[in-house]
């Protein structure tokens, strides 16, 4: 297929600040619209520029599938061991683990709940996405 | 055989438009809210809505109210939605991406 | 009356799925049947206010939760994104295995080829 510099230049320069964005919508979930999953789609959609923009290659060797696969296992087992740190606190599974107050203290949990399931998300639509990219590529 | 399965299809897909309609045109048997375009609603689903707008702030840690119901109150759901999407991302890497 | 066009919209996405030949788009009308019931939820769940359900501070809720949509659905349909995007991607897989194995993407010439072959 044959692509255009412009195309090259512009994927090349934004898909970092796609994927910074995409972390400050994971980062902030809590005070403003976003969230894990959004933000985690926003930075997948970084990398499928990237896939897109110059070669399904370029991407794969900036995000190697098998890093990302490792990273999305890794924050599943982060994401169960945040539950089970509820029912070792004494509440229940998935119980907020910080004492209780206005918001403070407590929004700590759903931080960190936001950027396991930030990373987890992100790697995961990256990966079915390249994994369908290196098909067409071959 | 095959007209059986495309007569049945396309049954379906009538008997799925009728029911729509139906539906939209007596929305009482679609759904418990009393009136589809005013304010009144049942009692428990506005109290529901008004406790976790006045209060879960404080029970979640939460500003954004849909993170507080996302990642508190339904944080079960939460977990089921990264299953499904482990699941699908296996399922995939398994169907197209065994090398050929 | 916007409850009725987001039906009709739910319709194109039936239609799509149930009478075009080719798999890509059938997948394309499942895409548009589920941004159709997310638009009906977070329609039906924006009756209620106008502003969006963040709070700002400690201040007592209830004034500001006069004026505030509804976040229950908006919640309940972030899920339903998510389990729309793990369908729409198995789709596509299914349809890439079906073009590797028959070579074409008509649902026609695949399902001719699959029950003449399939004894």
């Amino acid at each position: 297929m044959r692509k255009t510099d412009i195309i090259d230049v512009i994927a090349r320069k934004l898909s970092p600040y796609i994927l910074l964005f995409g972390f400050y919508l994971v980062a902030f979930g809590h005070r403003t619209p976003g969230g894990g999953f959004q933000g985690g789609v926003v930075m997948a959609s970084g990398i499928i520029l990237l896939a897109l923009g110059r070669d399904p290659t370029v991407a794969m060797t900036a995000f190697p599938p098998a890093k990302l696969s490792i990273a999305e296992a890794a924050s599943y087992i982060l994401l169960l061991a945040l539950g089970v740190a509820g029912v070792a606190v004494g509440g229940y599974f998935l119980e907020n683990v910080l004492p209780p107050g206005f918001a403070v203290p407590r929004v700590g949990f759903v931080f960190a709940l936001n950027i396991v399931i930030g990373i987890k998300v992100g790697a995961g639509v990256s990966l079915i996405a390249l994994h369908l990219f290196r098909e067409e590529s071959g | 055989m095959r007209r059986v399965v495309r007569v049945m299809v396309d049954a379906a897909a009538l008997l799925a438009i009728a029911v729509f309609l139906v539906l939209s045109v007596v929305p009482e048997i679609a759904t418990p809210v009393a009136d589809a375009t005013g304010s009144e609603t049942p009692r428990a689903l506005d109290s529901i809505r008004v406790h976790i707008l006045e209060r879960g702030t404080e029970e979640t840690g939460a500003f954004n109210l849909v993170t507080a119901i996302y990642l508190g109150y339904r944080a079960y759901d939460t977990l089921g939605e990264t299953i499904v999407l482990l699941l699908a991302v296996s399922g995939i890497v398994y169907l197209v991406g065994a090398k050929r | 009356m916007s409850e009725y066009l987001i039906g009709l919209i739910f319709l194109v996405g039936l239609w799509g799925v149930l009478s075009k030949p080719n798999i890509i788009k059938k997948i394309v009308g499942l895409s548009i049947m589920n941004g159709a019931i997310v638009m009906f939820f977070v329609h039906h769940g924006a009756r209620f206010g106008s502003t969006a359900p963040i709070r700002e501070g400690a201040e007592t809720g209830a004034a500001a939760a006069a004026v505030m949509v509804d976040p229950l659905p908006q919640a309940l349909m972030l899920t339903a994104i998510v389990v729309g995007i793990c369908i729409i991607a198995l789709g596509l897989a299914l349809a890439v295995l079906l073009y590797r194995r028959y070579g074409t993407l008509d649902i026609r010439s695949i399902e001719a080829e699959a029950w003449s072959t399939r004894d």
